[in-house]
């Protein structure tokens, strides 16, 4: 590619440094990474809670009662408010950072790079996020299953293969829901933010004083 | 390839339209700087200095009106080219520094130059070295937070140097220095142009970069004024 007299080289930002400002990102700034995991945590927790209660409830009583209706529809509730929390506070992230996205531009920054690192942030703020709902949650349905059933009925739940389609013991299909299905939400929160500071004006961007 | 003009614009002008009003911030400007040379753009508050960066920069596209950066049109460029023209034509340096707040003083001089595909080795070299060249040489794993104004403004200033650039733009470096720190800074900036031939073009209502540049164009209202060499300056002072 030449324009004039120039040879257009390219532009780069190697998966590996990104990946590495991304996680300074994430120290440095660990109040509002902190307050953005939480609000996935809660969504996840909720969910692992809800099914693993009714796992155990099925292995005490023996009664295939699988989940009602109206359980699915708390679900998709608290997943969905869940993610307007995610949204609101990358949006915020990102007008924090208008000097820093015009700046990154000004040294050569594509919009696609900018869309990376805040892409990658909430892929790992959900993975993060992912995982510890799923603790939190898998502790509740615990505590819920040995005080209203027994132990053993806990115990037996945990291992049940078959929840959620998976051939594998409950407790091991739960923790890979959570953390795939954290990424996702966290993801598809983050789009719409992600995309307007990729394509902020970089004069625009400079010219905002916080 | 050497250019004669590092920057030459023709008939620019940018209308910021606001409602009913329209605000025109630049209003048909022609200057021509050449390479090697340094130039300030001196200006009341509002005269449009910043955005006449911008326009020469590719951070904003002008109402009317061209820029060449060495002889090339850049309202021809698109998106990736304007990316490619920031990242190896143009080095920034801002009042407010906007150094990357997570990176070392080390990483941030090294920004510029991954987007330009530097091998690592060679990125860490580099950028030590103009870290030592603006006497920073002791402060590379600082955070920007762990260093003075001055001291970030020399990051500023190496990082502005990262890829070679053919200009640097300098708005109002010293704006937010003492007095002290700013003159340093110019200094700095001044040996830097006569060392690497870098042609620098500041905006400034500092009357000490006077003595420093080659040309001053007084910018009023969107328009020059009159532009002035040092050497009319500095007779106007002897009177
Ligand atoms: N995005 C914008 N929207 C509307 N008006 C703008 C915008 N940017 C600049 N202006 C107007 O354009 C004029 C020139 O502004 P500019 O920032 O270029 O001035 P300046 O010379 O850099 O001033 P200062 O010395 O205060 O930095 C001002 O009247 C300003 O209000
Ligand atoms: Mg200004």
């Amino acid at each position: 590619m030449s324009v004039g007299e120039w040879e257009i080289g390219s532009i780069e930002l190697p998966f590996s440094e990104a990946f590495r400002i991304t996680l300074e990102n994430i120290r440095k700034r660990f109040v509002r990474a902190a307050i953005t995991t939480a609000s996935i945590i809660l969504g996840i927790a909720f969910m692992v809670s809800i099914l693993m209660m009714s796992q155990v409830q099925q292995s005490a009583t023996g009664v295939v009662e699988g989940i009602r209706a109206y359980q699915y529809w708390l679900l998709f509730i608290s997943l969905l408010v869940s993610g307007v929390g995610i949204t609101n506070s990358m949006l915020i992230a990102v007008a924090e950072r208008y000097k820093e996205i015009g700046t990154m531009k000004c040294l050569g920054a594509l919009d696609r790079h900018i869309l990376t690192f805040f892409l990658m942030e909430s892929s790992i703020i959900g993975g993060i996020g992912g995982i510890l709902g799923y603790i939190i949650g898998l502790i509740a349905a615990i505590i819920y299953g040995a005080m209203q059933f027994s132990m053993e009925a806990v115990g037996k739940a945990l291992l049940s293969v078959g929840l959620l389609g998976f051939n594998i013991p409950a407790v091991i299909s739960l923790l890979l829901a959570s953390v795939i299905l954290a990424i996702l939400l966290s993801i598809v929160a983050s789009l719409y933010p992600a995309y307007y500071a990729a394509k902020l004006n970089p004069a625009d961007a400079l010219r905002y004083e916080i | 390839m050497r250019y004669e003009y590092t920057v030459e614009t023709e008939d620019l002008a940018k209308y910021y339209y606001m409602g009913r009003y329209v605000v025109k911030a630049l209003d048909g400007v022609n200057i021509r700087i050449r390479r090697g040379e340094y130039v300030s753009i001196m200006g009341p508050s509002g005269s449009g200095k910043t955005t006449l960066f911008n326009m020469i920069g590719g951070l904003d596209r002008p109402t009317r009106g061209r820029v060449y950066i060495d002889e090339v049109d850049i309202s021809k460029l698109d998106a990736y080219e304007l990316a490619w023209l920031r990242n190896r034509k143009i080095g920034y340096v801002f009042q407010t520094f906007n150094l990357i707040p997570v990176l070392t003083a080390l990483e941030n001089v090294m920004l510029p130059m991954i987007f330009a595909g530097v091998p690592r080795e060679e990125r860490i070299k580099r950028a030590t070295e103009l870290l030592q060249r603006v006497g920073l040489g002791d402060r590379l794993y600082h955070k920007p937070t762990e260093l003075s104004g001055g001291q970030q403004q020399r990051v500023a200033i190496a990082r502005a140097l990262a890829n070679d650039p053919a200009i640097v733009l300098a708005d109002e470096p010293t704006g937010n220095l003492d007095l002290h720190t700013g003159l340093e800074i110019i200094n700095l900036m001044r040996t830097l142009n006569k060392e690497k031939g870098v042609t620098i073009v500041t905006a400034t209502h500092d009357l000490k970069m006077i003595d420093v540049s080659d040309r001053i164009v007084y910018l009023r209202d969107g328009k020059v004024q009159r532009i002035e060499t040092r050497a009319e300056v500095s007779a106007e002072y002897e009177e």
